[in-house]
């Protein structure tokens, strides 16, 4: 019962972020409008990666400071499960860029950012898939992993800030300024990140029994 | 390993450093043909896009284009360092010298070298192309930074290819989108230093370049020696 909890919580708090982010009152922002409901579903997906990341990241440390190659298993399913949010993010946010902006895709900090990542992960499954040997696939994938991490930061946390973009949160928009402090979207968005965040763990863990069986 | 990177400060340890460096030198030096074949594509390269586009390109056009020469010449002149010196020299290196020098050593070498690599394209460029850079001074500098860059995470991926059955494109899979930050910040300020800024304004972007090398080339060698733990 005790392992459980999280997830009954996680799946308590995404059908909360589901049906409450539709029903909740928003702010009136022009061109944005309704839009705007999207802080839910596209932002939760890509702090979720981010958490991923942050835990395959984690392992990969563990991993070259103890050699245990659970670590490594870890790493590898959370690094798959980052992939499977950052693709959602990717459709969530193509689809709120057509409607808003007009185009599936535009030459923007944070989308560059983010098609950067996905090919950095690619990379890093091809990687692990060019070796044989257990260990020093463990040992090696987890070098590029440590190093994927770090760069990944600098190019979706502190490169765009740096830069004047269309996306909200950035420049004189009508995004994150003006309604990051609207505790009506903020009842909704934390919650979704959370529940996102513990199905996330939950999916892992099911990857991680599932190579652990197949190893 | 932590006290490690402390250790590199003293002399003893730059002294042991800098026989490096000239061997690795020596070594490229000696391996001429190697040496002439980048210094052709380089020229050839550069010609052929004179060929097709002249002297009429805009300022954009002009530095992506560079970029994308220096790129492939640091993705040639890196596909080469782990692989001139076979994996025994290497552990040859680290006996004597220790994992720590080797690996600055080497990521010495290769930022110079790239440097110079950069430095010529950007000659080649000039002289076909006319200069159209506004202020020199940082421009080189943006391209000395950017090349610091490059190498360092084109050493850090071609030691980690040259740790694999021997798949030559696996370094450029994995070096390409781990150069974008890079490369990003370096046609950022390249493209400022052709349009002429007053260079209060691009000091913090030089100064964020300069402390992104600074980070990844510490990454880089507390990795390296995990690398080569067999």
């Amino acid at each position: 019962m005790k392992g459980r909890v999280y997830k009954f919580a996680g799946v308590a708090l995404v059908l909360y972020s589901l049906i409450y982010g539709l029903l909740t009152s928003i702010p009136e922002l022009p061109i944005i409008e309704q839009s705007i409901r999207n802080l839910f579903y596209h932002v939760s997906m890509w702090f979720t990666m981010v958490a991923m990341m942050a835990g395959s990241f984690g392992n990969a440390i563990a991993y070259l400071s103890k050699e245990n190659l659970q670590r490594d298993t870890r790493s590898v399913s959370l690094a798959e499960v980052g992939m499977l949010f950052a693709g959602l993010g990717l459709v969530t946010g193509m689809m709120w860029a057509k409607f808003t902006w007009g185009a599936w895709w535009t030459n923007d900090p944070k989308l560059n950012g983010s098609a950067i990542t996905v090919l950095i992960y690619l990379a890093y499954f091809v990687l692990r898939n060019a070796m044989d040997d257990e260990r020093k696939r463990a040992r090696i994938s987890a070098v590029y992993n440590i190093f994927a991490f770090v760069m990944m930061i600098v190019f979706i946390g502190i490169l765009p800030r740096m830069t004047d973009s269309l996306h909200p949160g950035n420049g004189g928009n009508p995004g994150f300024n003006s309604y990051d402090l609207d505790n009506r979207l903020r009842m909704v968005f934390y919650p979704a990140v959370l529940g996102w965040i513990l199905i996330g763990t939950w999916i892992a863990s099911l990857r991680y029994r599932i190579r652990k069986l197949q190893a | 390993m932590h006290t490690f990177y402390f250790e590199v400060l003293l002399d003893e340890r730059m002294a042991q450093i800098f026989p490096l460096i000239g061997r690795f030198f020596k070594q490229e030096l000696r391996n001429s043909n190697a040496l002439f074949s980048l210094g052709l594509y380089l020229i050839g390269i550069t010609y052929l896009i004179y060929l097709l586009g002249g002297n009429t390109a805009a300022d954009s056009t002009w530095n992506t284009l560079l970029w994308v020469v220096v790129f492939f010449a640091a993705v040639t002149q890196s596909s080469r360092s782990f692989e001139l010196e076979s994996q025994d020299y290497f552990y040859y290196y680290q006996t004597v010298a220790g994992p720590g020098p080797t690996i600055i050593a080497k990521l010495i070498f290769n930022a110079s070298y790239m440097a110079l690599l950069s430095l010529v394209s950007w000659l080649l460029f000039s002289f076909f192309y006319g200069n159209s850079v506004y202020d020199p001074g940082v421009f080189a500098l943006g391209l000395l930074l950017g090349s610091i860059g490059f190498s360092v995470v084109l050493t850090l991926t071609n030691g980690i290819a040259s740790r694999t059955a021997g798949n030559a494109t696996l370094s450029t899979i994995l070096a390409i989108p781990l150069m974008f930050p890079v490369l990003k910040l370096t046609s950022t300020i390249n493209v400022q230093a052709m349009v002429g800024v007053a260079f209060e304004d691009v000091l913090p972007l030089l100064g964020s370049l300069g402390a992104l090398d600074i980070a990844i080339g510490l990454l880089a060698y507390l990795l390296f020696p995990y690398l080569w733990q067999d």
